[in-house]
């Protein structure tokens, strides 16, 4: 590797939230979260409610200031403001002031990241481009729906094109276009060779985009690596779907199964390989039928699934 | 780090323009135009005196409000709509926000200024009275009174909600008014401990009068320049004071 500092690198973060009249409420948000992102990567970041993932964003954008631990970025303290720089920011439900237009937030937006004259009115308009907002730009945003305003917030965070994008809950209040064009963007912008950190939900998203990615479970890092890795890293099964027996004749048969469904005439399980070769035997000697028989594949969505459920995870952090 | 500044300071004043402060200038006119169609026959010379005393005080007070208005709660509710994250997530210090949008504020009430006092102006020609240094100097001064009532609702909205915030900063611009008022007062008082808190409260508070030449312009007395020049650099410091007390509280905060 190279010794260039780590776009992202958080030391043994930890937040508590001191809560009510004499601050003796405590949640703890985050405890003891260390990650880092490398140059170029994306990276994705999952967890439940609560989890802690926009504590950790607000902790980089130096929003918020982490109870112990330290957290850099580009190797510079993000108390720093010169830290910020070479990042582009979306918050989660971005909040644009109203009195403005687009086009004109934007515009705020690039001059306050060291962009100005010509170069600034380039920017601006290739990036309502890329958004797709150039036919609303001047409205003001008083006016957008919720997507729009979603836009406008990812406009504002690659203006300047920085070399890091924080994107918190990207594909938030976006159409089924827009969570394309999103994904589309992000594929550009790694491609440009921009560093991206990002959390969400729609798992999907991750697989198709993130190189590795880190699960958080209130405020704890329980798995960090790359995306193939964790998939692959899990014992490969096999799906069969049965006809001709029923789901209780199926189990009588004596194989370990992992998942069984019965839907109507057939019946769907997995189990591990050798397994289902020795029940795809017993299923056709017992008069059924098999109708597929096919590599289960082992998704992200089942492993954070795994994970939380691992974790027992309660909504939200520790509160007390 | 100028360019920054600018951006954010124009942006303030785009602010209040959008947000139809001009109805405030409107309402001067026209409290201005009312007053005069009630001053039918007076002497020149009582005209001349209850205009400027009129004119004068409507402008102190509904610039005053505005002030105290645009700035207590400025910051809370910046962090309340989460507007700010969007700016301080900018490589911009908190620092320099808060003080950039502090200028937007002092540009906005010195344009508010401005074409009041053009009105004011244009009002005493039409009454056929000329403008005179002392009313200029009053309105000129007005507008450093308004900055340490900028910068008191800046140091308390860096800490505390728009209620609280704009309650204490009235109260402020009151205590202001009074302190002299208050000082000798509590100088004849018998007590020691009511002489030193008077004494306290005198130094602690911001001397509003000190930057009130509105009396002496309606009886047509000049101040000496070097007195007026004084109170300017005391408005300057005072109001230093309370942002460099406001930027150390923000620089704390937790925006959540
Ligand atoms: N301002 C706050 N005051 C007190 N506790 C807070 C505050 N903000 C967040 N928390 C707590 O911190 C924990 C983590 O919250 P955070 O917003 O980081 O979660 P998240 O992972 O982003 O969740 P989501 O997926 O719902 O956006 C939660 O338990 C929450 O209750
Ligand atoms: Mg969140």
């Amino acid at each position: 590797m190279s010794d260039a500092p780590l776009p992202i690198e958080t030391r043994e973060l930890s937040k508590t939230y001191r809560l009510g009249f004499f601050m003796n409420r405590k949640v703890r948000a985050l405890q003891g979260v260390s990650l880092s992102v490398r140059p170029g990567e994306v990276y994705g970041l999952l967890g439940p409610n609560g989890a802690g993932k926009s504590t950790t964003i607000k902790i980089l954008m130096n929003l918020v200031q982490a109870s112990s631990g330290e957290a850099r970025l580009f190797g510079q303290p993000s108390q720093d403001c010169a830290a910020r720089q070479e990042v582009g920011f979306l918050p989660e439900n971005p909040a644009p002031y109203e009195y403005l237009s687009g086009a004109e937030f934007v515009r705020l937006a690039g001059s306050l990241g060291g962009l100005f004259g010509r170069e600034l009115d380039r920017r601006v308009a290739e990036t309502l481009g890329e958004v797709g907002m150039e036919h609303a730009a001047s409205l003001p945003i008083r006016r957008y729906s919720k997507g729009m305003i979603q836009r406008i917030g990812l406009a504002q965070a690659i203006v300047t094109r920085p070399k890091l994008l924080i994107l918190d809950e990207p594909t938030s209040g976006l159409d089924p276009v827009g969570r394309r064009q999103m994904r589309d963007l992000v594929s550009a912008e790694r491609a440009r060779g921009t560093t991206v950190l990002f959390c969400t939900h729609i798992i999907p998203d991750v697989e198709a985009l993130c190189d590795r990615v880190a699960v958080l479970v209130s405020g704890k890092l329980v798995k960090e690596g790359s995306v193939r890795d964790l998939v692959t890293s899990q014992v490969p099964l096999v799906e069969l779907v049965i006809e001709g027996l029923g789901l209780s004749q199926v189990r009588a048969l004596g194989e370990p199964l992992q998942f069984e469904q019965e839907i109507g005439q057939r019946v769907t399980v997995r189990t591990d390989d050798a397994a289902g070769q020795r029940l795809l035997r017993a299923v056709l000697s017992a008069g059924g039928r098999v109708a597929q028989l096919s590599p289960a594949r082992f998704s992200l969505e089942d492993l954070f699934m795994e994970t939380v459920a691992g974790a027992k995870q309660k909504v939200g952090g520790e509160i007390n | 780090m100028i360019r920054v500044f600018a951006s954010l300071a124009w942006n303030g004043f785009r602010e209040a323009r959008r947000n139809r402060v001009s109805v405030v200038i409107a309402a001067f006119t026209l409290a201005l135009v009312g007053a005069s169609a009630v001053m039918a026959d007076v002497t020149v010379y009582t005209m001349r005196r209850v205009v400027t005393d009129f004119g004068l005080g409507a402008m102190a007070i509904l610039l005053s409000v505005m002030a105290i208005f645009l700035s207590s709660g400025l910051l809370t509710r910046e962090i309340e709509r989460r507007t700010i994250f969007l700016m301080v997530s900018r490589p911009v210090s908190r620092g320099l926000f808060l003080v950039s949008r502090l200028a937007g504020n002092m540009l906005t009430l010195g344009a508010m200024l401005l074409v009041m006092s053009a009105v004011f102006f244009l009002q005493l020609i039409v009454f056929g009275i000329s403008p005179s240094a002392p009313q200029l100097i009053a309105a000129g001064v007005l507008w450093f009174e308004l900055l340490v009532l900028t910068s008191f609702g800046f140091l308390m909205s860096s800490f505390s909600g728009q209620v609280t915030s704009s309650v204490v900063t009235v109260g402020m611009f009151f205590a202001g008014h009074l302190a002299n008022d208050m000082y000798e007062l509590s100088a004849r008082s018998k007590s020691e401990v009511v002489r030193a808190a008077g004494k306290a409260v005198y130094y602690l508070l911001p001397n509003l009068e000190r930057l009130n030449y509105r009396g002496a312009a309606a009886y047509e007395v000049t101040p000496p320049l070097g007195e007026v020049f004084q109170s300017a650099l005391y408005s300057v410091g005072y109001s230093t004071v309370l942002v460099a007390l406001a930027i150390l509280l923000f620089n704390r905060r937790d925006f959540r």
